[in-house]
């Protein structure tokens, strides 16, 4: 018995020596890396500092090399090397280009920071972008781009750069517009009721009333509804990408008002919009699924005859979602429509193109890549259409895409950048479907940049855990299990200690 | 340990002294050799990495080096009721789903067993296997459907004949998604399930079958006293594997919760991945923490899960 | 008289018992199939639907023609059979020379190589760790990253050793005083009467590897080398490139239910290869009545 009990102890004990003594060596390993990175990042800043400070107009030395990490980029098959080399044919730089996968990219970009393996750029998108800005990790671009020639030549619309700014600095810049969503509703329901597109939320009502009630798509059962959307609270900000109509000037999030940080969920305005959505759930007006709907099921259920409208993204989409419905009912068709008058739609913050603190020579990237890629000619045709001969060719003075290499059945769409979506003056010689400059004209005329989200330890802390409340609160009020006046208060008295030090830190 | 040498084992040698032990090492000369890539794999690929538990008691985000913060990110993790609430439902859904896991799978790989034609024994079970060969995504999207409170296929059938009076929004109530989950789990992984418990019961040996048929004993009574004790040594194996495993439930339960059923729905890993939707920065030590407290845990189910096999049947999972 | 009546009422007990059998069976089989089902005809159909259907309104096979003309795919499908077939073989020999040793109940230092292997499965250093052992050991961006440390699979290494220990103890005793070396009864003796192991645990690795995605997209930044998996979810899983709207007007979810078939076609053709050893016709029924 003895000895059973000696020799468990004995492995186990083994076990525990061996772990920590792997652990004891390998731990200096990793603390010296670690320790070796941020000192030589400091360098590089307060170098980058100095000479944007002292030697304003000198001379930019032309880098040899970029390393870029990015996943929005064309694929190997699709002409990336030839992309590649056509940038080193006209400007004499070789891009080295990692593509990760498109779901697995953030995963992959923190890890390249947490290993060392750091490229000189990056995209980064929403609060990532905010993220890295916060956390020292990006090359302060604000001088480089006020005394660019780019911004000289005007031909950049800068609410799209300012939009990136985090208190006047500038961080990384715009790769194309954020884009965002728009209402889209079956055409030939419409034209079949005798509607016309509503102009305030009275109308919009009766449209949905008569999507849900008047049997649009003749079958002559009652299975229709008015609109659909994937959840009530989107997963990341702007929060009320959806339901705009119902939103209005609610929301969900925290915001500036006359100056000051306030909680949207207290404000009167959110209080009458919850009110809006839970009258028009309990009429049948929304999908009773609206809950746990994805975004694919809401386009699956606009196709299949079951929704008369929903939010979704504007431009190339508008064709997506027609030809899709078309696939099933040769008759429907899809209209993007402007806004009621009670509201606008949000755009979101571009997606930003960023030069890293480890980047060798900041000022050469910016110069002979950023603003070369968006010089409204020669660089940004080819980041946005990519190699003439391999993407788009020119015949009797017509230019047009060619079919992807991979997947011939479709015309090639962008190479880095979206056309349609350019931040410039950008004459694009290649011709649009006019339904993608429709609905990004509809939608630019009628929307605003939403800012970006802020960052900070304390928000970390404290808002998915309000987040997680808000989500259950709005959900419960909407179905109706609480009263709007119930689900605020229960959120208010729940969430107080969040929301205060949230609040606390924002009007800090 | 040593008691299975008594159990298994019919040669048990005197113990002996330092010589012994030595006699007994060169004997084994040749398994040690054999035994060397799998030691090399697990240093290389499992213990030098285990250098990073120490950073759940770091903060380590991509853009510092790691800093010492005691129990800082402990702290930080159970300091909310909503982690308990988790840790909670984590246990209960993981726990009743493996007990239904085992008995189901163990049934219906018995009952499989008893098909006696063999090309549609094969049949059934090729075919019961597939759905595991489907992603949670995709399950998901198909119950969603099945279970649509306007007009799914079970709705549609519970109204027709007349058992309920209002369509049942099965995913979105906190009565009814549980229940569902485990029906999807069960109906995704059951066929899989069964192959480990088939393969057991092809090793029993014929012959067991026709002693106590000649004895008499009725099919019944054949599963009762051969089949079910042969597998047992496979059931508590994987019952003990899998309870290791219990803490790591994310991807089915992610796919089919809602806001509206967090309160019986939300696990662990749900709340941690909602955690860092928000984070300012990844925070590698803070993920290291919920590892390392869900290691700990799991580590107790088993010693105890163990220990108890020890106790019942007189011997261990090792 | 008496015996006959009793081999009557057994007889009669059996009959029930198989239409019991059958009904459940039927069940299972229809609560099975419908989803699957409806994945299948989904595939074929162009026009996008909502709601369970079990026959196409206008089948078409353009789906599967635009997966299997997606040359980008062919070199991930490659990628993925060699990853699995490397991944299962070794695999397998992890698993079954670490069983091996682990029945050997006498030999000193088993019970610390049980504890060192069981500890794994419990403790793991985490992603960033293991992402940097990975780097200084050179595997990033090979599919030895991929291969290599999932091949150590402690869960199937116990499942193996479990399987081992039935084998009966006689026989490693007689080939012993026949002069057979340990590693010659491991492959004359063990590995033979363990096919049904061999079969299931083998399938166990297969699957895994063929399905492995997330390892593929931390360790592998060369989009050369990305598996099918992969591939396809970039390529048409992601609303991004081929499926979203084509010419041809092909619906996106028509793709990616035929992608999902696609996917699984290898394992259909495998797995009764697999089945035979585990499914055999052990029925002592079929003796006795």
């Amino acid at each position: 018995m003895k000895r059973k009990f000696l020799s468990k102890a004995a492995s186990i004990l083994m076990v525990i020596l061996l772990v920590t003594t792997l652990a004891a060596c390998g731990g200096k390993d990793s603390t010296s890396n670690d320790s070796e990175q941020p000192s030589k990042k400091e360098e590089t800043t307060t170098k980058a500092d100095d000479t944007d400070s002292k030697e304003v107009v000198k001379e930019i030395e032309k880098p040899e090399k970029i390393h870029i990490m990015m996943t929005t980029i064309l694929t190997e098959e699709n002409g990336h090397k030839q992309l590649i080399d056509k940038y080193k044919e006209l400007s004499g730089i070789q891009l080295e280009i990692t593509k990760p996968d498109h779901n697995q990219y953030y995963e992959k970009v923190n890890l390249a920071f947490a290993s060392g393996d750091i490229p000189d750029v990056i995209e980064l998108g929403g609060t990532n972008y905010t993220t890295y800005a916060v956390n020292g990790a990006l090359w302060d671009m604000t001088d480089a781009w006020e005394s660019s020639d780019l911004k000289a030549s005007g031909i950049v619309k800068e609410q799209y750069v300012d939009a990136l700014k985090l208190d006047g600095k500038l961080y990384g810049f715009p790769m194309a517009k954020g884009n965002g969503t728009i209402t889209y509703v079956r055409k030939d329901w419409m034209d079949k009721l005798g509607l016309k597109a509503p102009t305030n939320y009275a109308e919009f009502l009766d449209m949905l009333r008569a999507f849900t009630n008047e049997d649009p798509d003749g079958n002559g059962k009652n299975d229709t509804y008015g609109i659909t959307a994937a959840g009530l609270i989107n997963s990341e900000t702007p929060y009320d990408i959806y339901l705009r109509e119902f939103y209005q000037d609610a929301k969900p999030d925290f915001y500036q008002k006359d100056g000051k940080y306030v909680d949207g969920m207290s404000e009167p305005a959110m209080k009458e919009a919850l009110q809006r959505m839970r009258d028009a759930y309990a009429e049948g007006l929304i999908d009773k699924e609206i809950i746990t709907n994805k975004t694919s099921t809401c386009r699956d259920k606009f196709y299949a005859n079951q929704v008369g409208a929903f939010n979704y993204w504007a431009g190339y989409w508008n064709v997506n979602l027609e030809t899709s419905l078309q696939a099933a009912n040769p008759e429907g068709s899809v209209m993007p429509i402007p806004p009621i008058a009670e509201t606008k739609y949000i755009e979101r913050p571009p997606t930003a193109l960023v030069i890293t603190n480890k980047a060798k020579n900041p000022e050469g990237i910016f110069k002979y890549f950023i603003e070369y890629s968006h010089d409204g000619g020669e660089g940004q045709m080819l980041f946005t259409r990519g190699v003439e001969g391999v993407h788009y060719e020119t015949k009797d003075g017509k230019t047009v895409a060619l079919p992807y290499i991979a997947t011939p059945e479709k015309l090639f769409e962008k190479a880095l950048y979206s056309p349609e979506l350019s931040i410039t003056d950008f004459d694009d010689p290649i011709a649009f479907d006019e339904r993608v400059t429709n609905s990004l004209k509809m939608f630019e005329e009628n929307s605003f940049i939403y800012p970006i989200p802020r960052s900070s330890e304390v928000i970390s802390a404290n808002l998915p855990e309000l987040n997680t409340l808000k989500n259950q609160i709005v959900a419960k009020i909407v179905i109706g299990e609480l009263t709007v006046e119930e689900g605020i208060a229960q959120y208010e008295s729940q969430g107080k200690a969040q929301i205060e030090a949230i609040l606390a830190d924002l009007n800090k | 340990m040593a008691n299975i040498n008594s159990t298994v084992t019919m040669k048990k040698k005197p113990l002996g002294g330092k010589s012994d032990l030595r006699t007994r090492i060169w004997k084994y000369r040749y398994f040690y050799i054999m035994f060397l890539p799998v030691l090399v794999a697990l240093i290389l690929f499992y213990y030098l990495p285990m250098v990073g538990i120490r950073f759940a008691f770091y903060k380590y985000t991509p853009f510092a080096p790691p800093t010492f913060v005691g129990m800082a990110n402990f702290k930080r993790l159970w300091s909310t009721p909503s982690f308990w609430t988790a840790f909670r439902n984590t246990l209960e859904i993981s726990l009743v789903n493996l007990f239904l896991s085992m008995i189901i799978s163990i049934v219906v790989a018995l009952l499989i067993n008893e098909i006696g034609h063999l090309r549609l024994k094969k049949t059934v079970q090729t075919i019961i296997y597939l759905p595991h060969f489907l992603s949670w995504v995709v399950v998901a999207s198909i119950f969603m459907i099945v279970l649509s409170p306007q007009g799914g296929f079970v709705n549609q059938v519970l109204l027709s004949l007349g058992i309920i009076k209002e369509p049942i929004y099965f995913l979105a109530e906190e009565k009814w998604w549980r229940p569902v989950y485990f029906f999807i789990s069960r109906w995704k992984e059951t066929g899989w399930g069964t192959i480990i418990y088939l393969a057991t019961l092809t090793s029993i040996s014929p012959e067991l079958y026709e002693a106590a048929s000649i004895d008499g004993a009725g099919r019944f009574k054949q599963t009762l006293y051969i089949t079910i004790p042969s597998i047992m040594n496979t059931v508590i194996i994987v019952l003990i594997l899998n309870l290791a495993k219990v803490l790591n439930l994310f991807e089915s339960v992610f796919v089919l919760y809602n806001p509206l059923v967090y309160h019986v729905s939300d696990v662990i890993q749900t709340y941690v991945y909602r955690l860092a939707l928000n984070a300012n920065a990844p925070d590698y030590g803070f993920s290291t923490a919920v590892g390392l407290f869900k290691s700990v845990v799991s580590c107790m189910l088993v010693l105890f899960s163990n220990w108890a096999s020890k106790k019942v049947r007189g011997r261990g999972i090792l | 008289m008496k015996e006959k009546f009793s081999f009557k009422k057994q007889y009669r007990a059996r009959t029930i018992f198989n239409i019991f059998n059958f009904l459940f069976f039927t069940l299972v089989l229809v609560a099975v199939l419908i989803p699957l089902i409806k994945v299948f005809v989904d595939s074929l159909d162009a026009s996008g639907s909502y709601g369970i259907r079990l026959w196409p309104q206008n089948p078409s096979f353009s789906a599967y023609k635009i997966i299997f003309s997606t040359t980008a795919l062919y070199q991930p499908f490659l990628i993925s059979l060699y990853v699995t077939a490397l991944g299962t073989f070794l695999g397998l020999f992890m698993c079954t020379i670490g069983a091996y040793v682990l029945i050997q109940f006498e030999m000193p230092g088993r019970t610390l190589f049980s504890y060192l292997l069981l500890f794994t499965m419990i403790f793991s250093g985490g992603l960033v760790p293991t992402y940097l052992v990975m780097k200084d050991l050179h595997l990033l961006n090979t599919l030895w990253a991929i291969v290599l440390p999932a091949s150590l699979n402690v869960y199937n290494l116990i499942l193996m050793r479990n399987f081992f220990e039935a084998i009966p103890g006689s026989l490693f005793e007689s080939a012993e005083i026949d002069g057979c070396t340990p590693f010659g009864i491991f492959t004359r003796i063990v590995l033979p009467l363990s096919k049904p192991a061999l079969a299931s645990i083998g399938l166990f690795f297969a699957v895994a590897f063929w399905n492995e995605y997330t390892n593929f997209t931390i360790y592998i930044s060369n989009p050369k080398l990305f598996n099918f998996q992969v591939k396809l979810r970039s390529l048409i899983l992601d609303d991004q490139s081929l499926a979203a709207a084509s010419s041809e007007g092909i619906y996106a979810k028509t793709v990616q239910n035929a992608a999902i078939i696609v996917a699984v076609l290898p394992f259909m053709f495998i797995y009764p290869f697999c089945q035979k050893y585990f499914v055999t016709g052990i029925t002592m029924g079929a003796v006795k009545e």
